[in-house]
């Protein structure tokens, strides 16, 4: 066995590794991710930008033979496609905004009050018991009394989506306001400011990047939801439910230049909010 | 100051308030609700569960909703670690590209995954198309009921969580002082010694949270198996109460089938918690 490859942890640049066949595995395995990754959005996007026939056939064509700009134009151009992604932008809209201002005022609570810290991850924790469909199900029928089922603003799915974001939003932003100084809020206690405006004066503007990462994060989490979107926006549907009924049951071009606008807005910010989503993410591993 | 206090006291309270009875109100109150619409009566001569424990296709989403998660975790973590292991360990612009490329399938909107894993797995799919050039096949990977449709299910879920693993991992990796690997390399030991005897247990915390988690998460599983193969090709619970609920219009068998899949869910959680409070105790002392 050789001494040398001993498993570092990250960041530490690997100068002793010498092994030759450590290194090939290594790319090996870098390379199958990098294929893994990239050939399924290949074949997307070369299923929407190929004629139909093609995408139909046997054995089937790995590279397009014929070009044609006519699925993503339906995408723009026809009344259902368009009009679920304006609904779809719409609910996630508002959704982001709901969900980033209840969630930066819970983590600002946590974040000044031990009490609060721990009723706020045990309550993070209870919503994750919670299976999807329990809460689903009977929730259409608190919608259809509220005149929000199915409605053509799509404001009672964006009401869940906002719920569904607030742990990820109080989260991403927890960690900014419980490194801010307490000292900086006596300061203005003492010249007699209310609470709510140190909160707006002393901690928002120092928590700007997390609250705008929260704004984009619970917008792509609406703009992904399916479960919940098939559920309720049943005629009136955002892109995802649209999208499974053009995958089962429509053409394929269609449905791959569909899923192709869906899928441009959420790689840009995951990819842009990495560092984000790592924080985001081990935050709740850690008690 | 005192007062002041008290002010800055009210504030936090309504700060932590108003989310919480959002929340309450959106996600909980439906599911109480939907929990006594469980026991409601409806006029059949048996309770809704007993329906429900009665239905054979009930009986076959618990397996799925068994087989399925537990398949699913066990890929996600050999590769997720794998994953972490590699692309931790490593600098420059291949390590960067590949980085990048091992988060891309979590960032690819779910349904818009399983619109591909569909494309790739039809019966005249590309997978299909890729294993004629080598003269087998075609294979059924998504006929109903077949042993093969469940292995495709598992694989396409632990293709979109894999990342969240690996990230969990590699943060996990982070939290161990290179002095031990100093130390290890010191003693002599080798690649596969140093992985068992430091990087193993110093991960198994953080291993046994992201287990939790994910496990749990797993048992919700929906979307899957509903764009995949339909309710009847590989149930689940989920599908199945869905299934329940808008074509077979028995909405107290829903939740009744509802409120199982929270038990269960529920009493994984648990497990799962004593022993991450063991594994902790068994650390400190």
């Amino acid at each position: 066995m050789n001494g040398s490859t001993v498993i570092r942890p990250a960041g530490q640049p690997r100068a002793d590794l010498k092994s030759p066949w450590a290194a090939l595995a290594r790319i090996i395995i870098e390379a199958l991710v990098v294929l893994g990754a990239a050939v399924p959005v290949y074949l997307l996007i070369k299923q929407a930008l190929t004629p139909e026939l093609e995408s139909f056939a046997w054995p089937p064509r790995w590279l397009p033979h014929a070009l044609t700009l006519a699925h993503l134009e339906g995408v723009f151009e026809l009344a259902e496609l368009r009009s679920a992604l304006i609904l779809s932008v719409a609910v996630a809209a508002v959704a982001a905004v709901a969900a980033t201002a209840l969630g930066t005022m819970l983590a600002y609570a946590m974040a000044r009050r031990e009490s609060l810290r721990q009723a706020g991850m045990a309550g993070v924790t209870a919503a994750r018991l919670l299976p999807m469909i329990a809460v689903a199900l009977p929730l259409t029928i608190v919608l259809i009394n509220l005149g929000l089922y199915d409605s053509a603003s799509g404001m009672g799915l964006a009401l869940i989506h906002a719920a569904l974001a607030i742990p990820t939003t109080a989260l991403t932003t927890y960690g900014v306001f419980a490194a801010i100084p307490p000292e900086q809020e006596e300061a203005a206690f003492l010249d007699g400011a209310s609470a709510l405006r140190i909160f707006l004066a002393v901690d928002v503007p120092q928590a700007k990047a997390a609250i705008a990462a929260s704004l984009v994060l619970s917008f792509i989490m609406s703009w992904d939801e399916f479960a919940f979107a098939l559920l309720i926006q049943v005629t009136h549907r955002t892109l995802p439910p649209l999208l499974y009924y053009y995958t089962v049951f429509g053409d394929v071009g269609s449905a791959s230049a569909l899923a192709l606008v869906m899928l441009v807005p959420a790689l840009a910010v995951i990819i842009a909010l990495r560092p984000m989503l790592k924080s985001g993410l081990v935050a709740g591993t850690q008690r | 100051m005192k007062s002041d206090s008290r002010r800055m006291s009210l504030t936090l309270w309504i700060f932590a308030g108003l989310p919480t009875l959002f929340v309450l109100a959106v996600l909980f109150a439906p599911a109480v609700q939907g929990m006594a619409l469980s026991f409601e009566h409806g006029g059949a001569p048996v309770s809704n569960y007993a329906a429900v424990l009665r239905d054979k296709l009930f009986w076959r989403a618990v397996a799925g909703n068994l087989i399925i998660p537990a398949g699913s975790l066990v890929v996600e973590f050999i590769i997720g670690l794998a994953l972490a292991l590699t692309l931790s360990a490593r600098n420059g612009r291949i390590a960067a590209i590949a980085d990048v490329a091992a988060i891309l399938p979590f960032a690819i909107p779910e349904i818009v995954l399983l619109a591909i894993a569909r494309y790739i797995f039809m019966p005249r799919g590309y997978l299909n198309g890729a294993l004629r050039l080598l003269g087998i096949g075609p294979l059924p990977w998504l006929i109903p009921r077949s042993a093969l449709s469940f292995a495709t299910v598992i694989v396409v879920d632990a293709w979109h969580v894999t990342p969240v693993v690996m990230l969990i991992i590699v943060a996990g990796l982070q939290t161990i002082p290179p002095e031990l690997y100093e130390a290890a390399r010191l003693d002599g030991a080798g690649t596969l010694a140093t992985f068992r005897h430091i990087t193993l247990p110093m991960l198994a915390p953080a291993l046994l949270a992201a287990l939790v988690l994910r496990g749990i998460d797993a048992l919700r599983i929906f979307s899957t198996t509903l764009v995949l193969t339909g309710v009847e090709g590989v149930p689940v619970i989920s599908t199945y109460a869905y299934h329940l609920w808008t074509d077979a219009q028995q909405p107290r068998m829903a939740m009744a089938a509802s409120v199982l899949l929270a038990l269960l869910i529920v009493v994984t959680a648990l497990v799962g918690l004593l022993a991450m409070r063991r594994t902790t105790l068994l650390r400190t002392v």
